[in-house]
């Protein structure tokens, strides 16, 4: 492909890749993106040489007026967006941004349009960058990397093409052809490619080196949060069903201590409800109070002071990321002993929920410390348990007219002899007897939970859930409604659980007084369909990609940065103790070998001490100044020695790049001679060695024999003694 | 004797009479070993006739030497066919051109037909005389000598004749030191007259077609052609450098080359020479002020284009 052609293309694809960008950001509304994507596969394709696009663009000519105005519109557009429609600098700028380019995009005449056109796309993807912190932006930032450095190379290759003069003088045939292609060859792809890979490693090596502050200046502040379910002061009994298609993430619990064979299903408790009124459930106490801070950043979440439950599990640490809620509610597995976030304060209902003070404006990571509570095992057998005045008066409550509900209960409780087993007996009954099912949509029904139990015999979670708490009541179990997640997909290969909308959940919390709130759940199972296809463990590795794509960049902090500076130092530390350990062992050699020397220097005189001394001295000097020389044979390392008229070119341009460093340059119709003479009368010093540079030049580069290379080793070398002599000129 | 050692030898060698024009003589020496003609230009009595004449000593060649005059005529440059008596036909009498080194002595005071006539066997190397054709010897080398201070009388050279000689060469006056050496020396016979020749005209085209062989790199082709094309598009010049100019300049750069001992030419060689070989083959543009065509301006003005044509590195 030749250059002008290369470069127009590269130029629209560098314009088209930072649009993506900002489209994969959902920065762009339809009405823009559209046109605007139409306009960047046109100039794709008349960039490209399609021959029917050239003719239909060519037919087309508007006056520069027009654009102009076009480009007043879209400024007045962008005033007004900022002003009155979005009053956000970020979106309206955008919006400005893509109109600007699709301008651009349509006038791209001069070379300066197309710098314009680099510089809409650079805060393209600057804006790009900073509207997301997803994954996909790394792919789509390297293909603009890459896109760049083509296009600014072949910018100046045929800037200078286009200003080189009608007189050329050509260095030499086997020159010309091997630095000025014309076309873009492998070498050329090679080449660009390369040097943008170099960058990015060399970006990411500033990226994880620099210290960083933890302020961004444009972070995304107008991000939509996810609208969920459940977790309000009041739940509608049936209003869950409608997030229970939705594969939205809504958060990634991580649990770091525990080993893998328990990893099927995991309870995150949002909230607990205990007052039903037939339709939906609610709060009875809204009070909340603060938790306990016992260290930097950690909350004690039961009341300070009060005794845990009789029997606790292993306590179980999650390390959840939630992701923007429309819900102030942290989700934990019950019940949260210890919270530990970057949190001011955070607070607890009755019915320990926790809630943040106010909602997040991002994603946020907290990890929990939870303690399972289990069943002591003699309220499993007792028949009778004492509840307390508080207990009874809160979680028996059960709405007007449940006594169907109730003789139900009775009536499938009436082979158990504990609280437990009525409770379990309850449980098992809905486990067996009902169809676990999405369709039935109850939210417009005037009882909901008999239709339920005596209708339809259809549900889903909540009414599972709501029957069996109603139906403990009516014989006397305090028992409450929970909501949350169940997390139930572990992905592999990152370690976490993946807990998406549609794992939205209600199950019930029954009260002992020895052993507290057990979680029980009626609900079947065989609603998550277990699927494991490969495209799941594919996508399952994505999401993975995903978290240690937000973990190690989006995230990284400064304390990332120390963390890794102190694991480096650690075993650089151990390193140099080995080290010192070695040379110490040495040294001691060394010192007895020098001991055993001075006792010898002793019994001679020390005349012959200072003969030693100067031996060495001069052998040092002598060392020294062969080394001088050596310092220009690096020269000769990258010379291409199968063609010396090429290298003593090369090696005599270097030599006037060294000269005029040192100010003294040769004027381009000078001739060697002339400015060996030259340099002669600026910088004697340099004198002999541009004189036989310039000797060899001639001889190398103008008569028929071509150098041998032990004369072009000369050159070299009398270049590299002139660079010695320029650094130490300074 | 090496072709170096002679080159020395026939420089050496006039140098003991033209005192201290080293560079003169090396141009003069180049000038016959790229088979050119040579123009000198110079007022009265700085030695023209005698370089010319001590040339031709140096050399083991036959040498004539004409006085041009406003009276002389072709034939006394060329010859005249006479008729023999005894053979009962014409006879071709050879003039003063057929020898090796001819001095064309104050060439623009003589008219334009026997200028002419001279010019000819110049760039032809022939004469024809009544449908004769006759070969002149080789080597054959025309000295010319013109007064420039002087117009009373003169039919000045036109430029398309200026073209056939190689390069235009100015003596000057000598320095002080070297006008009393000149002084200091007996004056009994013509300097020029004790020279012994140091080479033969058989030495003379070996050299000459050793020239022909001498390398010129392909940018160094390419830089004299800049130059030339710059003469033809400086706004200075009315009329810029022919393709004989610039054969003439590729010529003398390879004699150039050859006198320093190098079968391969460099940059220098051609830019020291621009300004003798290619400043009697322009016109300088009339409207710069300039009336009248003199030697050192039309000199400085290939000068100053030499000096903006870069030098290929």
């Amino acid at each position: 492909m030749p250059f002008d052609q290369a470069f127009a293309l590269s130029s629209v694809l560098l314009a088209t890749i930072a649009f993506s960008g900002l489209v994969l950001a959902q920065s762009v509304p339809l009405w823009l993106a559209l046109p605007t994507a139409i306009i960047l596969i046109v100039s794709l394709l008349h960039a490209g040489g399609v021959l029917f696009v050239r003719q239909a663009l060519a037919k087309v000519s508007v006056s520069s007026t027009l654009w102009n105005f076009l480009l007043i519109g879209a400024f007045v557009v962008f005033l007004i967006d900022l002003t009155v429609i979005s009053r956000d600098l970020l979106p309206a700028g955008i919006r400005f941004l893509v109109m600007l380019l699709c301008i651009k995009l349509l006038t791209l005449q001069q070379r300066r349009d197309y710098r314009h056109l680099y510089a809409i796309s650079l805060m393209a993807i600057l804006a790009s960058g900073a509207l997301t912190t997803d994954a996909w932006y790394v792919p789509i930032f390297l293909l603009y990397l890459l896109a760049t450095v083509w296009t600014l190379l072949l910018y100046h290759l045929t800037q200078e093409t286009a200003e080189t003069p009608a007189v050329v003088i050509p260095t030499s045939k086997s020159a010309r052809h091997t630095t000025f292609p014309s076309r873009v060859t492998h070498r050329f792809l090679w080449l660009t490619n390369g040097t943008a890979i170099l960058t990015v490693a060399l970006t990411v090596a500033i990226f994880f080196l620099i210290p960083r502050i933890g302020a961004g200046v444009l972070q995304k502040t107008s991000g939509e949060a996810l609208r969920t379910t459940g977790f309000s002061d009041r739940v509608d009994l049936g209003t869950i069903g409608s997030v229970k298609q939705d594969p939205q993430i809504v958060m990634r619990v991580e649990l770091p201590d525990q080993p893998v064979v328990e990893k099927d299903r995991l309870y995150l408790r949002g909230l607990a409800y205990d007052q039903y009124n037939g339709r939906s459930w609610s709060h009875s106490g809204t009070r909340r109070r603060s938790l306990s801070l016992v260290a930097e950043g950690t909350f004690l979440a039961r009341p300070a002071g009060s005794r845990p439950p009789g029997s606790l599990s292993m306590p179980i640490r999650q390390d959840i990321l939630l992701e923007t809620l429309d819900t102030s509610v942290l989700f934990a597995a019950p019940f949260a002993e210890l919270v530990n976030g970057e949190f001011l304060t955070i607070q607890a209902d009755a019915m320990s929920g926790l809630h943040l003070p106010f909602l997040p404006s991002s994603r946020i990571r907290y990890s929990v410390t939870s303690q399972i509570p289990q069943l002591v095992a003699d309220e499993r057998t007792a028949s009778v348990l004492a509840y307390s005045d508080s207990i009874r008066s809160h979680y028996l409550q059960v709405p007007m007219g449940s006594q169907q509900v109730a003789d139900l209960a009775h009536r499938v409780t009436q082979q158990a002899t504990t609280p437990f087993g009525q409770t379990l007996a309850i449980q098992q009954h809905l486990l067996e007897n009902y169809r676990y099912s999405l369709e039935a949509d109850t939210s417009t029904l005037s009882h909901p939970l008999e239709e339920f139990l005596f209708t339809r015999k259809t549900g889903y979670c909540e009414h599972y859930a709501t029957a069996m708490v109603v139906m403990l009541r009516t014989i006397g179990i305090p028992a409450r409604l929970v909501t949350g997640f169940l997390a139930t997909e572990w992905n592999e290969y990152g370690g976490y659980f993946t807990v998406r909308q549609r794992d939205a959940h209600a199950w019930v919390e029954v009260y002992f007084p020895r052993s507290g709130w057990i979680t029980m759940d009626p609900t079947p199972t065989a609603s998550a369909a277990a699927a494991t296809s490969r495209w799941d463990s594919l996508s399952r590795l994505g999401e993975s990609f995903q978290l240690q794509w937000d973990r190690l960049f989006v995230r990284y902090s400064a304390k990332d940065q120390l963390a890794a500076v102190h694991g480096v130092r650690e075993g650089g530390d151990a390193l140099r103790e080995r080290v010192s350990r070695w040379v110490s062992s040495l040294s001691t050699s060394i010192s007895q070998v020098l001991n055993r020397l001075t006792h010898m220097t002793r019994a001679f005189q020390p005349g012959m001490l200072g003969l030693i001394t100067g031996v060495v001295v001069v052998g040092l000097a002598l060392l020294l100044l062969n080394l001088r020389d050596r310092i220009g044979l690096w020269a000769t390392a990258h010379l291409p020695t199968s063609h010396p008229q090429l290298a003593i070119v090369q090696l005599y341009s270097r030599m006037l790049h060294t000269v005029e460093k040192h100010g003294v340059s040769k004027p381009s119709a000078a001739t060697p001679n002339e400015f060996a003479r030259l340099v002669e009368q600026e910088w004697k010093a340099a004198g002999p060695m541009v004189a036989d540079v310039t000797a060899l030049y001639h001889q190398g580069r103008f008569s028929r024999t071509p150098l041998t290379s032990d004369e072009l080793s000369r050159a070299a070398k009398q270049v590299g003694r002139l660079q010695s002599l320029t650094h130490k000129a300074r | 004797m090496s072709s170096a050692h002679t080159i020395r030898a026939i420089q050496d060698n006039i140098a003991l009479v033209i005192k201290g024009k080293s560079h003169v003589i090396e141009m003069t020496v180049v000038c016959l070993l790229a088979r050119g003609h040579l123009l000198l230009e110079d007022v009265p009595g700085v030695g023209k006739t005698t370089l010319a004449h001590s040339l031709a000593r140096s050399l083991d060649c036959s040498f004539k030497r004409i006085q041009f005059t406003s009276d002389l005529l072709p034939s006394d440059i060329v010859g005249i066919s006479m008729f023999n008596r005894q053979k009962q036909g014409f006879e071709f009498i050879p003039g003063p051109i057929f020898a090796n080194i001819v001095l064309a002595d104050e060439i623009n005071r003589t008219t334009p037909k026997t200028q002419s006539s001279l010019l000819e066997a110049m760039s032809e190397a022939q004469i024809s005389v009544d449908n004769q054709t006759h070969p002149l010897e080789q080597p054959f080398m025309v000295i010319a000598t013109q007064n420039p201070a002087e117009y009373h009388g003169t039919f000045p050279l036109p430029e398309s004749q200026l073209d056939r000689f190689l390069m235009r060469l100015c003596i000057g006056y000598p320095t002080l030191e070297e006008e009393r050496k000149v002084l200091d020396r007996p004056h009994s016979l013509h300097p020029a007259e004790t020279l012994e020749a140091v080479m033969s005209a058989h030495e003379l085209l070996a050299l000459q077609t050793r020239v022909d062989q001498v390398h010129m790199e392909e940018s160094l082709t390419d830089y004299l052609l800049a130059i030339v094309q710059a003469t033809r598009q400086s706004e200075l010049l009315s009329l810029g450098v022919s393709t004989r100019g610039a054969l003439a300049l590729s010529k003398a750069a390879k004699a150039l080359a050859v006198v320093r001992g190098r079968d391969y030419c460099l940059p220098d060689d051609i830019k020291e020479l621009a300004p003798i070989v290619l400043s009697h083959r322009v016109m300088l543009n009339r409207t710069h002020g300039m009336r009248t065509q003199s030697f050192e301006q039309a000199e400085r003005m290939v000068l100053d284009i030499v000096e903006t044509v870069p030098v290929p590195v």
